[in-house]
């Protein structure tokens, strides 16, 4: 039941990183251009969506939070540092 | 009826839009079946199993046997799904170019700045699969697992992640781009 769930949602992530061309090369890389800010914009959306959305449900009482990831400063930076020079590279 | 189907149809969505949808995916993740988004953590989930078959001993570590599980997991069946919806959307917008001559290479900008041969887009593109898969292992995510679905639950690692991501991102477009920028 719960892969049913996984399956269900993930086409709705690619339906929607489709949609919104995060699947092309150049809105990627021209969003660390700052001459297209796709990225950004939908990235700041769904979070705000999403944070109102989990933070008022937890309010209710509806849901616990999943485990969350780890905060470690030297190896998220580091992490994220060598991860732009992919992202830029390849267009993920 | 035919408005959706019109949306439906278009190639490019406001980005206003879809991250509402994918913030209610987000949501939804969380609620139902208490999970988060992520897409990295999936590659490392398969490249356990493969490992494990293949050489037992070297993937027997405190990384593949704790951290990276190796299995079948909920985030496999989530990537399998974001490739079929991403295959939709790109049929429903008719841009689906399934085995057509220059399907691997075919964004315009891309031909400009590296050249219009195929396997130049094959390599780089394995290149930095392997610089971003190997960073999103040691930040603990991607943009999807880590930036976006941490950012939502307000995790510090995920502003730390997207400031990192944001300036050698940056550096590495002024590079490549150099006057071009």
């Amino acid at each position: 039941m719960n892969f049913v769930i996984a399956l269900f949602l993930g086409v709705f992530f690619g339906f929607a990183l489709n949609k919104v061309g995060l699947t092309k090369y150049h809105k990627i890389v021209n969003q660390f251009r700052f001459t297209d800010m796709t990225v950004l914009k939908f990235m700041m959306t769904a979070l705000v969506v999403a944070m109102i959305g989990l933070y008022g449900l937890r309010g209710l009482g509806l849901i616990t939070f999943p485990a969350v990831p780890n905060t470690y400063i030297v190896g998220n930076l580091v992490g994220g540092l060598l991860f732009g020079v992919g992202m830029a590279l390849t267009g993920y | 009826m035919k408005w959706i189907i019109k949306q439906i149809s278009k190639e490019e969505w406001s980005p206003y839009a879809a991250g509402i949808l994918l913030g209610i995916v987000g949501i939804l993740a969380v609620f139902l079946s208490d999970s988060l988004l992520g897409a990295s953590g999936a590659f490392e989930n398969l490249a356990g199993m493969l490992g494990k078959a293949i050489a037992p001993k070297a993937f027997d570590n405190l990384y593949f046997n704790f951290v990276m599980p190796p299995g079948i997991t909920w985030g496999v069946v989530l990537l399998i799904g974001v490739f079929f919806g991403g295959l939709i959307g790109a049929a429903t917008s008719g841009t689906l170019k399934w085995g057509k001559k220059d399907a691997a290479n075919s964004d315009a900008q891309w031909k400009r700045i590296f050249g219009p041969q195929v396997w130049k887009r094959w390599v780089l593109g394995f290149v930095g699969a392997i610089i971003l898969e190997y960073s999103a292992g040691i930040a603990g995510g991607c943009t999807s697992g880590l930036a976006i679905s941490g950012g939502m639950l307000l995790v510090p690692a995920a502003f730390l992640f997207i400031a990192g991501m944001f300036v050698s991102g940056i550096i590495t477009a002024l590079i490549v781009y150099r006057n071009r920028y």
